[in-house]
């Protein structure tokens, strides 16, 4: 993607610089020069590639055949042991009028998603904002706040579940200073999305690294000619610098929605024996599809599930590369 | 081009992030027989454990010692693990010769070929006679059996001398009936200020679940019977799961998870600590107050019944041995098995163990060799036995579970009326049990 992109910018730049040539041996020139970008393109081309090798191969050779053989055993009453046979579209059939729990788990999915994803982006924004700062010691806070995200895993669910606790957990605890008298957390149904959302926001702090990366890459010409013409604050920032950096913005609501959609650890984690929590509230999609297939082993049933989460999944992303181009700016230009 | 590739590059991204849930590998192929000649069988379990590995090991290898033409290998896999590396396993056609299982499924994976059927071993009448007939109904799908049980556990009712003493209460007279229990529970209970510095007793905390109280209510009926009918309302579950709510109102929800948020295990363990004078856990539970309870003064009851006409209904598990579909060597895991659950072994590991075993005469011999308190806890839990229960998932409806669970916490949080959302959940699943 950013290879693909420096391609790009690297392109217009000389179109650019041609234009304002017109004799005929700058035309001899310009032919050799074309002639130049092109092989670097194409070397560009290969070396991106090559990069994603290793993904393509995995993807070609690990990937594909299980990949392909869920999308048939989809259509079957696949148990992994004894029975695999075509049922046509008997499993999606039992998931739109049979199954409630389907309906529960993608209600949950998409209220976690809905929520988690503009919420973190915000706060991964706002923290690199902060952290983009010249004080002294910023490289400590940067450190310090992006601590969380090397951090992961059950370690921290468990640590969260005693943060959350709802009366002798930090979180209440703090709140009780200001008098609000703080929720349940995990232990009530309406406060156990929130729970999970909000320990998605402590750990921004990878979102926060590319945030931080390309605001250091905004020209810093532009805030001074903003200045010059008597642009405020707020002004420069929603002017200049969320436009210019849209590109990653769009890259992170991408990847994280596709990641909100996955969410399974923490409801396995966090809710006792796995079951989803307090009234199915924390029944997610993925824990509802895991439970078919290795609690019940209906495998068949499972897959369809996977499959009908990758049509929502990738219907979303087609819809959002969609509305991207009408927000994302991107430096080189000739974005379609 | 341009296209192309980011849909392909968008395509990747996606499936990449969800095939997140990969199947576990295939063990890699072993040789058949040791360098002696003798046959090598695969045996998996989960204990793996400081106490438990050794006993397992050394019944193990009082086995190996003792043939000469087949030797058992012990493999320890992680309790999270074993089920999908065995189901695995099985799928790929290579799989252990024999499993510890979890003994409530073992009709499910019967049903869907995961174990060998053992009617064509067993010739001697008589052999499922050694086992508690409780158990051994468990092992039974359409006739036949498909495992064999090796140990079970039960739940009794640990209630604290010391606060019985201090509250006024007989320490030899523990309540009998969910009524005693409830007075009991009020003496107990000691307050400062609006903190609970003891609390009495809440049916929650333990072991014992609100489908152990709702089967405790109903007769020992589960929640499904025996010829498949669903037994969800019945007027005694509802009756039960009110009387549950009764404890969250009285107690105050606030209070019950500010306390349970204090919980831990050994030392910290709520009874251990002295915060809950009475607690319905599993037998075995006595071997932490025995460990970490320094001279602590308990004692144990069977499980208060609802009434006095009503029996003390209490809820087992357990696990089984059984042979994995397609195994190479069944015969030869079929006579470890028997050896697995006779009596040498199975006291072996009930006197070491501290723990209930499935083979009848093992458990009265257990009983016997075991000293002091050991055995009169032990005692306690044998006879227990009697009056527990276990309840197998239904073939037909696996996942039942998941569909009465969060009715009961609907109920529990006050959100619904417990006739209306247990009606609600036999509906749910006798849906799926005539699917």
């Amino acid at each position: 993607m950013f290879i693909y992109e420096g391609g790009k910018k690297m392109d217009s730049v000389y179109v650019k610089s041609e234009n304002k040539k017109s004799s005929k041996a700058v035309k001899k020139q310009k032919m050799e020069k074309r002639h130049f970008i092109k092989s670097l393109r194409h070397r560009e081309e290969l070396a991106g590639y090559l990069f994603i090798a290793p993904w393509i191969i995995g993807f070609l050779f690990l990937m594909l055949g299980p990949l392909l053989f869920s999308l048939y055993a989809s259509f079957t009453n696949y148990n992994i042991t004894s029975q695999m046979k075509f049922v046509g579209f008997e499993n999606y059939k039992r998931m739109f009028t049979f199954d409630e729990l389907f309906w529960t788990s993608l209600w949950n999915t998409l209220y976690y998603v809905v929520f988690s994803v503009p919420i973190t982006t915000a706060g991964a924004i706002l923290l690199a904002v902060f952290l983009n700062q010249r004080v002294p010691g910023i490289k400590w806070y940067r450190t310090l706040f992006y601590l969380p995200a090397v951090l992961s895993g059950v370690g921290v669910y468990l640590l969260w579940m005693q943060l959350l606790s709802p009366s002798t957990g930090l979180v209440n605890i703090a709140l009780s200073w200001f008098g609000i008298e703080g929720p349940a957390w995990l232990y009530s149904p309406e406060w156990t999305k929130p729970a999970l959302i909000l320990m998605k926001l402590w750990s921004v702090g990878g979102g926060m690294l590319l945030y931080l990366a390309s605001l250091q890459g905004v020209p810093k010409t532009m805030y001074e000619a903003a200045e010059i013409d008597g642009a405020g604050t707020f002004q420069k920032f929603f002017k200049i610098t969320l436009p210019m950096i849209t590109p990653v913005i769009f890259f992170d609501i991408v990847t994280s929605l596709i990641g909100g959609f996955q969410i399974f650890q923490e409801a396995y984690v966090m809710t006792e024996n796995g079951d989803g929590g307090p009234v199915n509230s924390l029944l997610f999609y993925n824990l509802h599809m895991w439970n078919n297939a290795f609690e019940m082993f209906n495998m068949g049933y499972a897959s369809s599930m996977a499959w009908m989460l990758f049509v929502i999944v990738m219907l979303l992303t087609v819809i959002n590369l969609k509305i991207g181009k009408k927000w994302v700016y991107y430096e080189g230009g000739d974005q379609k | 081009m341009k296209k192309i590739f980011v849909w392909a590059l968008t395509l990747i991204m996606v499936t990449g992030l969800l095939s997140g849930c990969s199947e576990t590998r295939e063990e890699s192929i072993e040789p058949k027989k040791t360098k002696d000649g003798k046959i090598i069988l695969d045996f998996w379990t989960f204990w793996g454990s400081e106490t438990r590995r050794p006993i397992i090991e050394k019944i193990v290898n009082d086995y190996n010692a003792s043939q000469d033409k087949v030797f058992v290998k012990h493999t320890f896999l992680p309790w999270g693990d074993i089920w999908t590396k065995n189901l695995a396993a099985i799928a790929a056609g290579k799989p252990a010769d024999v499993v510890i299982n979890d003994i409530n499924s073992v009709a499910h994976r019967a049903k869907n070929g995961q174990a060998e059927n053992l009617s064509q071993y067993i010739n001697d009448d008589g052999f499922k006679d050694k086992f508690y007939p409780e158990l051994w109904k468990t092992v039974i799908h359409e006739g036949d059996p498909y495992a064999v049980p090796f140990n079970t556990d039960t739940r009794l009712l640990f209630y604290n001398k010391t606060a019985f003493k201090e509250a006024g209460l007989d320490p030899n007279k523990p309540p009998k009936t969910w009524k005693e229990l409830e007075t009991y529970a009020q003496k107990l209970d000691k307050k400062k200020g609006d903190q609970y510095e003891r609390i009495g007793f809440y049916p929650l905390w333990g072991s014992f679940g609100p489908e152990s109280w709702m089967m405790n209510a109903d007769n020992g009926q589960g929640y499904i019977d025996e010829k498949g009918k669903v037994k969800v309302a019945t007027k005694e579950k509802v009756q039960a799961l009110n009387w549950i709510k009764g404890w969250n109102d009285r107690i105050g929800i606030d209070n019950i998870n500010a306390y349970k948020a204090d919980f831990g295990s050994e030392q910290s363990n709520p009874f251990i600590a002295g915060k809950v004078a009475m607690m319905v856990d599993v037998g075995t539970f006595y071997t932490q107050i025995r460990d970490y309870g320094k001279d602590m003064e308990f004692g144990v009851a069977p499980v208060p019944a609802i009434s006095e006409s009503d029996k003390n209904w209490s809820q087992g598990g357990g696990f089984v041995a059984e042979i994995p579909k397609g195994s190479d060597n069944p015969e030869e895991a079929w006579e470890f098995i028997k050896y697995l659950t006779d009596k040498e072994a199975q006291t072996y590991w009930a006197t070491k163990n501290f723990d209930n075993v499935a083979n009848k005469e093992a458990s009265e011999k257990a009983m016997n060799m075991l000293k002091g308190t050991d055995q009169e806890i032990y005692k306690a839990t044998v006879e227990n036995l009697d009056v527990t229960k276990l309840h197998p998932v239904p073939v037909d409806s696996p996942d039942y579970q998941s569909k009465i669970n969060p009715m009961i916490d609907s109920v529990l949080l006050g959100e619904r009326k417990a006739s209306d959302a247990l009606k609600d959940a036999e509906e749910s699943v006798e849906s799926s049990v005539g699917q």
